[in-house]
């Protein structure tokens, strides 16, 4: 056969089965995954709004909330709200930072009525092994920090990294992502008090 | 053992003789864990890639080998890190960027290239295996070696790999141990490899 034609042939035929490998996989792997997602996320749920914090159904309850300027949403996001007899007690918030060292990493803080942190769990990040990735709570104890703080204890001006003037931590060595992740928790306190005034208006 | 598998194992061993892969050896070889997860998802890699590159290996020229390479090479790590990110999900979020970069490894590309493209099938899944083999052995030995001078400790964080019952591998070597910082630095990687080859390399003139 003539090579100009068997050249490109040979070619098409092998991306095409590679293709097809891909598309298998995706196909018997897809549900798992957002499975294995989301029961993570409802173990994250766990922490980001305990037991002893709610009595209503977390999913039921949930809210579709989209902000791309206060918290950096790319897509609609889901709110988690924890209620003790229909009160709410706690938010769980979703964010997005984009100014990771490797692209965005999204988080999810849980802040109680009174503006308190319960955890801050990081959902998804793509930093550096050993450097910006220490900021997964499996891999160092610097997210814990953020537990319990609220905007009381810390006021805006000092929420920062030490680095840029300001109380927390960082990580030696690797300020970006430390930074931007305690950037994204401060704009998920300020979503909180604007939310928590709407519904002190409407009530 | 039969020659072939020691070739592979040992004399020939891609790691310590044709000191290939070196980028995940040095840089995923910081904890027991890590190396092992790594160490599996190589093994899988290099055995898949090698049986379909004999597959396809009429349909081979010599133009365009190397991107039939790269095609299958890369389809196969993107299959992989979708099946790790259904069935171990918190291993593939701690190996991370880890997972795809397992495509630039480049004893995957030389098996396929010097081996699988030219052998019978059932050769060059025998060939990815226990080439892969002999390069985890390697990458776990770092991995334990760096993890016990740095840290005082083995199998940290197992749960990862193999659920609860992990969390009873964990061994504690020292009780108080300061750990010795620069073994699970990249430095470490270089001193602990570069020892292990003077080993072999001793081993080998005797
Ligand atoms: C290959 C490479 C990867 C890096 N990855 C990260 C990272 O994921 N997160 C991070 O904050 N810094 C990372 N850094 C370091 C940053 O470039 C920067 O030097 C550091 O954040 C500054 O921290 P320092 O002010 O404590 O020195 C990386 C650097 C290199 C060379």
């Amino acid at each position: 056969m003539n090579r100009f034609i068997k050249i490109p042939l040979v070619l098409a035929i092998v991306t095409f089965l590679t293709s097809a490998l891909l598309m298998v996989s995706e196909d018997l792997t897809h549900e798992k995954i957002a499975e294995q997602k989301k029961m993570l996320l409802l173990q994250s749920l766990k922490q980001l709004i305990p037991a002893e914090l709610h009595d209503n159904d977390l999913i039921a309850d949930a809210q579709t909330i989209h902000h791309p300027e206060l918290l950096g949403h790319r897509k609609p996001q889901t709110l988690y709200i924890g209620k003790i007899n229909n009160k709410i007690s706690v938010l769980a918030i979703p964010a997005t930072t984009p100014k990771g060292y490797s692209g965005d990493i999204d988080i999810m803080v849980g802040i109680k009525t009174n503006g308190e942190i319960t955890v801050v769990k990081i959902l998804e990040q793509h930093e550096t092994p050993g450097l910006g990735d220490l900021i997964i709570a499996n891999k160092s104890d610097w997210i814990q920090q953020f537990s319990n703080q609220s905007l009381h204890l810390t006021n805006l001006k000092n929420w920062k990294v030490e680095r840029d003037g300001g109380v927390f931590d960082q990580i030696s060595g690797a300020t970006i992502s430390p930074r931007a992740v305690t950037e994204a928790i401060k704009q998920t306190l300020l979503y909180h008090n604007g939310f928590m005034q709407n519904i002190g208006e409407e009530t | 053992m039969s020659g072939f598998i020691r070739k592979r194992l040992i004399d020939d061993n891609a790691a310590l003789v044709q000191l290939l892969g070196l980028c995940p050896l040095l840089a995923v070889s910081n904890s027991v864990v890590n190396a092992l997860g790594l160490a599996i998802a190589t093994v899988f890699t290099l055995t898949l890639t090698n049986a379909l590159v004999a597959l396809i290996k009429p349909l081979l020229s010599k133009e365009i080998r190397i991107s039939l390479f790269v095609l299958i090479i890369a389809s196969v790590v993107t299959a992989l890190e979708m099946f790790m990110n259904a069935y171990f999900h918190e291993l593939y979020l701690v190996l991370g960027i880890f997972i795809p970069l397992i495509v630039t490894n480049c004893i995957i590309m030389a098996r396929a290239e010097a081996f699988a493209s030219k052998n019978s099938l059932w050769l060059s899944i025998k060939d990815g295996f226990f080439t892969g083999l002999g390069f985890a052995l390697v990458l776990i030995t770092i991995g334990a070696i760096r993890e016990i001078l740095g840290n005082g400790s083995l199998f940290n964080q197992a749960h990862l790999l193999f659920g609860d019952l992990g969390h009873s591998l964990h061994v504690k070597l020292f009780d108080n141990y300061q750990g010795f910082l620069i073994a699970i630095l990249p430095p470490g990687a270089f001193f602990v490899l570069a020892v292990l080859v003077a080993i072999k390399n001793k081993i080998s003139k005797n």
